[in-house]
């Protein structure tokens, strides 16, 4: 057996033990959790702050199964699970905060073009460049108001705050790889009779197009961040909204199973970008 | 021996029309750049050469002496502060297709397979971006690939490393590889920068023997940047030194030696001891030894 000797660096554990090692943190916030629960509930039977296992299998029982409360739809008595899945509150959050979060995907998209003219062509550059910077400095939250005012205070300024929030960030990080694409690569296609357009659509953006999905997924979270805090503040369904309204009678059975989920989901669309990347580009050595 | 060799090439630079045989024509170009307030650095100064169809020149140099900044404005990346460069009787203005491009690095696009890299040239300049929509494309594609094959087995390379992606191939494949990919063009200049520096020795030698062979083949005018004399003796048929007469600012890069090499290429093997002479005598140019006899300064005044 390897002996343990947390700070040799050059130290070889043996795999098992690595593998138990990395689930012991899993175990102890477990076994810390069900002791608080443990504990609370000997006071109070009814503890909600901390749920027991039956409790939270209630509230998961309640958020996949069952409609929302302001829903007033009455299953039928024969219903599917899976008729009662779609009507459930889980299901109508996910698929509302769901479709922000890919209309504001998609508007990240021109966003990106964007980023590749600046970084690749003077003009672009000498015209939006300073200008992304200033901009990509103001705190998109400070701005709520004015797109509540701008853009009312349903759908479109959550996807505003998204957009603004992470675009500039996005358009400056996309404009830094176009530039360090080598100057050798352009001048060689230039040669090659390549005009403006082959240059930047066939070979910078093909190049970056790894990277830019990298970044993508950093940007996830904060796009989540920015999404949560539209939802909190006005909002009438959503995870968020979900997670918000739930607070206020400390239903914790609930909020615990959501933010999982959405973690689970975060986590989800990440590992998907990373293999769709490794799938398109196998030549990208990072 | 190495006297008939170095026989000074003389010209004017005032030679009223281009003859149609001169490839590359460099016409009094100066290179500076300003550096404080009142100082200008000075890079090169009053280069003029006249670079002949079919010649392989061979730009050698210290480091820093501005060999590569002669290249890259025969390219048109760079343009001279004073003087004009004419690629085939015109004017450069920006890079184009008149001259194909090898680079010591990035020679080739890491996101497009051989085949891809090598067949990219001729597509782009028939179809450009949304060109290929047209009917034609597939066609012409097929004809392209063809060709593509045929260059790839002429570079030395198997049709098996035609899938593969620039980062599974050696340094010198890709050379190889950029080499062809240039040739695709067909274009009658083809510029070197210090294409086989960061090769090992033995792929460095059948490297050379790959350009040489190339070049006698079709005899294109090569312009090749290297530090290397050794090199360049083996390579060129014109051998034009560039050193700087002393290091202060103002004080730009000029040609110090410019001789002819005889067309059948120099070798250790076959000149010998007067090769190791010859290597001697350039190298006491380009280090900047300021006391050869006068008469072997080509241009300096």
């Amino acid at each position: 057996m390897a002996v343990f000797s947390p700070f040799d660096i050059q130290a070889r554990p043996n795999r098992l033990l690595a593998q138990a090692l990395s689930c012991l943190l899993f175990v102890i916030c477990i076994g810390l959790y069900m002791q608080t629960s443990i504990s609370r509930h000997r006071v109070n039977s009814e503890d909600r702050v901390v749920p027991n296992a039956a409790q939270l299998a209630a509230g998961i029982h309640a958020s996949i199964l069952e409609p929302a409360e302001e829903d007033d739809y009455i299953p039928a008595d024969n219903a599917s699970h899976w008729e009662l899945l779609r009507h459930s509150m889980i299901w109508k959050d996910t698929a509302s905060s769901g479709r922000r979060f890919l209309i504001s995907l998609c508007l990240l998209v021109p966003a990106v073009v964007l980023a590749l003219h600046i970084g690749l062509f003077p003009w672009f550059g000498a015209g939006f460049l300073r200008f992304v910077l200033f901009f990509d400095k103001i705190i998109a939250l400070s701005l709520l108001p004015i797109l509540f005012i701008v853009f009312g205070i349903d759908e479109w300024s959550k996807i505003a705050l998204i957009v603004i929030g992470v675009a500039p960030t996005m358009i400056l990080d996309v404009t830094q790889m176009v530039k360090s694409v080598p100057q050798e690569q352009i001048v060689k296609a230039f040669t090659l009779d390549a005009n403006n357009f082959d240059v930047a659509y066939r070979v910078v953006s093909r190049q970056v197009m790894p990277q830019v999905i990298n970044s993508l997924r950093l940007n996830l979270k904060p796009m989540m961040l920015f999404l949560f805090a539209g939802e909190m503040i006005a909002a009438s369904d959503g995870l968020a909204y979900r997670i918000a309204i739930m607070r206020r009678h400390m239903g914790m059975d609930v909020i615990l199973p959501y933010v999982l989920w959405v973690a689970f989901l975060l986590f989800l669309i990440d590992f998907s970008l990373r293999a769709l990347n490794r799938r398109m580009h196998p030549w990208f050595q990072p | 021996m190495v006297s008939t060799l170095i026989a000074p090439h003389t010209e004017t630079f005032d030679a009223p029309a281009v003859p149609a045989s001169t490839a590359v024509q460099i016409e009094n170009v100066s290179v500076s750049y300003p550096v404080g307030k009142k100082t200008r650095k000075t890079i090169l100064e009053n280069i003029s050469l006249d670079i002949e169809e079919g010649e392989f020149v061979v730009l050698l140099g210290e480091t820093g002496c501005g060999k590569s900044t002669l290249l890259r404005m025969i390219l048109g990346q760079e343009r001279p502060t004073n003087g004009r460069i004419l690629v085939s009787g015109k004017p450069v203005e920006r890079v184009d297709s008149r001259s194909g491009y090898v680079p010591q690095k990035y020679s080739l696009f890491p996101d497009r397979t051989v085949l891809e890299n090598l067949v990219m040239g001729p597509e782009t300049s028939a179809y450009h971006i949304l060109g290929r929509l047209r009917p034609g494309f597939r066609a012409f594609r097929k004809q392209v690939r063809e060709e593509a094959f045929r260059q790839l087995r002429h570079m030395g390379l198997q049709e098996s490393d035609a899938a593969k992606y620039p980062h599974q191939l050696s340094g010198g494949m890709q050379q190889r590889v950029a080499i062809g990919q240039a040739l695709m063009m067909k274009s009658r200049v083809l510029l070197m920068d210090e294409g086989f520096s960061a090769l090992d020795p033995a792929t460095r030698t059948s490297l050379q023997r790959l350009l040489r062979s190339v070049w006698s083949e079709l005899k294109p005018t090569v312009v090749f940047v290297t530090h290397n004399t050794m090199e360049a003796l083996y390579l060129g048929t014109r051998l034009i030194v560039l050193a700087r007469p002393n290091f202060e600012d103002h004080c730009g890069s000029r040609v110090v030696l410019d001789m002819k090499l005889p067309a059948s290429g120099m070798s250790l093997r076959s000149n010998g001891q007067e090769f190791l002479d010859l290597v001697d005598h350039v190298e006491q140019f380009s280090r900047g030894d300021r006391h050869p006899q006068p008469s072997l300064n080509g241009e300096s005044r």
